[in-house]
């Protein structure tokens, strides 16, 4: 311990000094290293902009090249289909005769046809026979009205109002007894008639996907070159069902296979719409 | 066609007659009924039709008649009991009977007498304004309701 105030000043002064010294240098070092990693990632950020640049002229390319290839491939499928390659045939179908298809769009009409439940039978009957009987009163007061004398005007108006009454309503349509035991047997034949028409289309799909057949453009650009995989089971009965919708519809189109959608509500209607959406699910890549 | 009313009244159920009895041996089962019954509706408004030309004919002078004297009577209840309330009363009628007088059968089915029901009215209500003053208004406000209720429903 210093006795001399003056010289412990001096020390303390010192001290503090190199202290001071110590800070700067370590604020300077702070200073240098941000730097420095400022530096080093903007480095990186220009080696990965020069990087993303490459891979997008890669990706470019690559396009150009995927595109060529398709072109390529077009080609060759004209080439192949002018060729003698064997193509499939799903347009003639001696073996689906015409009876089968008309027993099967009796069915599906049978199946839109609304029916009469016994109690609504029993209930237009009643109907009628109530016209029935308003009827022949109302032809009643009408007789009446021809040999009424002109001045007797309120028989006249209560005539006339009875007669009114028949001819503001008209007679429901009587229910045909038959019409439910006729669609019930037109359903199943038709039902009948579908199941081995679908067996006869499948077959033969099945044989021109075994055999390797060029499928015809329609099918092609419907339901893609082949089944995509894992789906082969869906594909086929989808396949089926489009063959069938061209063959009960009478489509005949080479490119367009369901035809033009059509308008009006109903079975056929139901069905274009799952087939679109259908085979739009079996051309994704 | 017959020009005289009645006659014309008497061909109209003739015909109607006919269409009748085809609707009746027709029955109303058959497919053709439908039509049937239209063609009858048809003679049956012609049948109205005629009555009505009838009791136009029946009525075109009497009508006028009470309007005219509706008319004149309203003019002396008018001078001989003047009042300003009355005034409204009589007004009303002297409309209607001006109405009547200009057309006394009107053009619907059921119009002719309902035209003679309101002329009665209003006339009832001229001959009434002596005692009941404005409020015999109501009774030609009654008729026209009448005449409305019946032709224009």
């Amino acid at each position: 311990m210093n006795i001399d105030p003056v010289k412990a000043l001096d020390d303390k002064i010192e001290r503090l000094k190199k202290e001071l010294k110590s800070l700067e240098t370590r604020i300077d070092h702070a200073q240098t290293e941000a730097a420095h990693d400022q530096l080093s990632q903007t480095n990186q950020l220009k080696d990965n902009t020069r990087k993303l640049t490459r891979t997008d002229d890669r990706v470019t390319e690559l396009a150009e090249s995927v595109h060529r290839l398709e072109r390529l491939l077009v080609a060759l499928n004209r080439k192949v289909r002018a060729g003698e390659t064997q193509k499939a045939d799903f347009d003639d179908w001696p073996e689906v005769a015409e009876p089968l298809i008309a027993k099967i769009l009796a069915g599906q009409e049978a199946y839109a046809r609304r029916t009469f439940t016994p109690q609504e039978a029993k209930d237009t009957r009643k109907a009628i026979a109530e016209y029935d009987r308003k009827a022949l009163e109302a032809i009643d007061a009408a007789e009446a009205l021809t040999h009424l004398p002109p001045n007797a005007e309120a028989l006249w108006r209560k005539n006339y109002k009875q007669w009114q009454a028949v001819t503001a309503q008209e007679r429901p349509e009587a229910p045909d007894d038959d019409t439910y035991a006729k669609d019930t047997v037109a359903k199943s034949a038709g039902n009948e008639a579908i199941a081995r028409t679908r067996r006869l289309i499948r077959a033969r799909i099945e044989d021109a996907v075994a055999r390797d057949l060029l499928f015809p453009a329609w099918f092609e650009n419907m339901l893609g070159p082949a089944a995509p995989p894992g789906k082969a089971d869906d594909w086929l009965y989808t396949a089926t069902d489009v063959v069938l919708y061209r063959l009960l519809h009478g489509v005949t189109s080479p490119a367009d296979a369901l035809g033009p959608a059509p308008s009006e509500e109903g079975h056929r209607k139901t069905l274009h719409d799952r087939l679109t959406g259908e085979c739009a699910d079996y051309r994704k890549p | 066609m017959a020009a005289d009313p009645f006659a014309r009244l008497a061909d109209r159920q003739q015909s109607l007659r006919t269409a009748l009895r085809a609707l009746k041996a027709a029955g109303p089962g058959s497919p053709d009924f439908q039509t049937l019954l239209t063609t009858t509706n048809a003679e049956v408004d012609a049948v109205m039709a005629a009555r009505k030309d009838v009791e136009a004919a029946r009525l075109t002078v009497p009508n006028r008649a009470i309007a005219a004297g509706t008319t004149a009577a309203a003019l002396v209840v008018a001078v001989g009991w003047f009042d300003a309330w009355s005034l409204l009363s009589l007004l009303l009628a002297v409309a209607t009977a001006a109405s009547v007088l200009v057309d006394p059968t009107g053009r619907g089915v059921w119009e002719p007498r309902a035209r003679t029901t309101a002329i009665c009215a209003a006339l009832a209500a001229t001959l009434l304004t002596p005692v009941a003053s404005g409020w015999a208004a109501l009774v030609t406000v009654a008729g026209i309701a009448w005449w409305a209720w019946r032709t224009l429903r």
